[in-house]
């Protein structure tokens, strides 16, 4: 399986490499530190402020972990190895994702400490929120990757790479904030292109399927077009 | 195995390839010669699919490198000028992961790694992270990832560049090891290295092929005149008349060491050197070196590769 072959590398790369683990350090730190803040000021067991702002968090740390994807053996001229072996745009493309998710995913998992702290404190804990909140927490996830994966795809520059995924996610972020100037079918349309007023939406208990279609449109949307631009080095 | 027609690459406007058209048997060793900028990085990128020609066509195995060009990288080992190594990996993981993009059965994968270290001679190394090996030692890596798979063709952008001699003379070897059962096209702007690895020759310049031959033929057209370094330890004052006497010998860059001198001997194409030494020997001069120096493919080449720009200007100092 190459699909496997490249997500093996990628996953070695990134324990390999001091970035992986400062962005998991600092973002543990920076998460516990907001549930101490948020659980003794509130003194409510509600998981929601943290998670709303966790998002956040993994919009900063995301380009981190993406800006190397392609940049990298594009800099390093291992892309010339990768597109001259018999393994097609697509399996690399997917093969980077999963790697990249999956360290995602360990890196929610690892929060999964703060709920279950609640849980163990608190009577009649909401577990539902919580649950919907992690499924949009995961499809979030995806969608930062796949947008990071395209960034990466473009430049062989690794912090050109992650300025662009900050820049693009930070506006598909505030996309919804037309809705306060433009009352109208654009204004209406740009809110339902923002990735924080769909994420919203399950932090509040709703898991709504055009809201899961949505993160995995836009999840495959990205990486098709990755994929294009890695294709389009061997017809350009 | 290989057939190149009527190739050509533009880079936006720039012309990298020109017309290219030449092919190589199977079994057959190829050397690529053209200075720095000539094309030949651009010819392998195309053949190896990495780059698409402008206009051309290109077959690897009589696969067309465009329409079929996952047939043509599953039978290609190609080594970029410079190795695609990933630093952190060890030897070992990277070797791995070739393997497996490059289709090796898991069941074969334990006997051809074993096979491409034992050429490779990287035995001692495999457990060493790739970033931390020298030049020569990651050279080697990135010809064992050309060989895993075992590929029928493999190409070759400048294998020796930036080697000490040792690394070089190794290298070759190898290469020369690997000439028995694959086809090979090795791109250099060294010259000794195409003299000995290769049968046939394509040079090109500016994009353009400037001649197709075998070495000797190349190595014939070269200079005029036949060179030999001589080492003489003469009796007396008088050697240069005894070589200077058979007609259309020359002596050029004469040193006096101690008692030896060492010089050129310069003859004509028709030859004459038994007449030069028997007259030398003869007035009781010994010869403590005589080595033939037909380093003349760098005259073929330099003659080939400045010809075009230069033609009048060369040819007034020729005259």
């Amino acid at each position: 399986m190459k699909i496997l072959a490249i997500l093996r590398k990628e996953l070695q790369t990134y324990f390999y490499s001091p970035a992986a683990y400062i962005v998991f350090g600092s973002f543990l730190l920076i998460v516990g530190y907001l549930f101490w803040i948020v659980l003794v000021s509130s003194k409510v067991a509600n998981l929601e402020p943290l998670l709303y702002n966790a998002a956040f968090i993994l919009l900063l740390a995301s380009p981190v972990l993406t800006m190397r994807l392609v940049s990298e053996e594009r800099r390093s001229n291992t892309i010339e190895l990768l597109l001259t072996s018999p393994i097609s745009p697509v399996e690399i493309v997917i093969g980077k994702f999963l790697a990249c998710f999956l360290l995602y995913l360990i890196l929610i998992g690892l929060t999964l400490q703060y709920p279950a702290i609640l849980h163990a404190y608190a009577q009649n804990l909401d577990w539902g929120p919580i649950i919907s909140g992690y499924i949009g927490l995961i499809l979030l996830g995806a969608a930062f990757i796949a947008f990071g994966m395209f960034a990466s795809s473009v430049t062989e520059n690794q912090v050109i790479s992650a300025m662009i995924t900050f820049g693009g996610l930070l506006l598909f972020w505030i996309f919804g904030w037309a809705k306060l100037v433009l009352d109208n079918t654009l204004g209406e349309v740009m809110s339902r292109l923002s990735l924080f007023e769909r994420y919203q939406e399950f932090l509040k208990g709703m898991v709504d399927s055009g809201n899961v279609v949505f993160f995995l449109i836009f999840t495959i949307t990205w990486l098709f077009i990755a994929t294009r631009v890695l294709e389009s080095d061997r017809w350009r | 195995m290989i057939e190149l027609q009527n190739v050509t690459k533009y880079y936006g406007n720039f012309r990298a390839l020109d017309g290219i058209s030449f092919s190589v048997a199977k079994g057959e060793v190829l050397g690529l010669l053209g200075p720095n900028g000539a094309g030949k990085t651009t010819a392998m990128r195309i053949l190896t699919c990495f780059l698409p020609a402008t206009s051309g066509r290109a077959t690897v195995a009589g696969y067309d490198v465009f329409e079929d060009s996952i047939e043509v990288r599953r039978r290609l080992g190609y080594l970029p000028e410079t190795p695609p190594l990933y630093p952190e990996m060890t030897v070992k993981s990277y070797l791995k992961f070739i393997a497996d993009i490059r289709e090796v059965p898991s069941s074969k994968q334990r006997a051809r790694l074993d096979q491409v270290v034992v050429r490779t001679a990287l035995g001692d190394h495999l457990d060493r992270v790739i970033g931390t090996l020298s030049k020569g030692f990651r050279q080697r890596v990135g010809l064992a990832q050309a060989l895993l798979h075992d590929p029928e063709v493999l190409i070759l952008d400048e294998p020796t560049v930036g080697l000490d001699p040792n690394q070089i003379i190794e290298i070759r070897g190898l290469i020369q090891d690997l000439a028995a059962d694959h086809t090979i096209i090795l791109s250099t702007h060294i010259l000794p290295e195409v003299s000995m690895t290769c049968k046939r020759v394509v040079i090109i310049n500016e994009g353009r092929i400037v001649a197709v031959d075998t070495v000797e033929n190349l190595e014939g057209k070269g200079g005029q005149t036949t060179r030999y370094k001589i080492g003489l330890k003469p009796v007396g004052l008088d050697w240069k008349n005894a070589i200077e006497g058979v007609p259309g010998a020359r002596i050029e860059h004469e040193t006096v060491k101690g008692d030896l001198v060492h010089f050129d001997l310069c003859l004509p194409p028709e030859g004459g050197y038994e007449k030069v030494f028997q007259a030398v020997v003869a007035k009781g001069h010994v010869f403590v070196e005589i080595t033939p120096a037909r380093a003349s493919l760098e005259e073929v080449f330099l003659r080939l590769t400045r010809s075009e720009e230069n033609g009048a200007s060369e040819k007034e100092v020729a005259a």
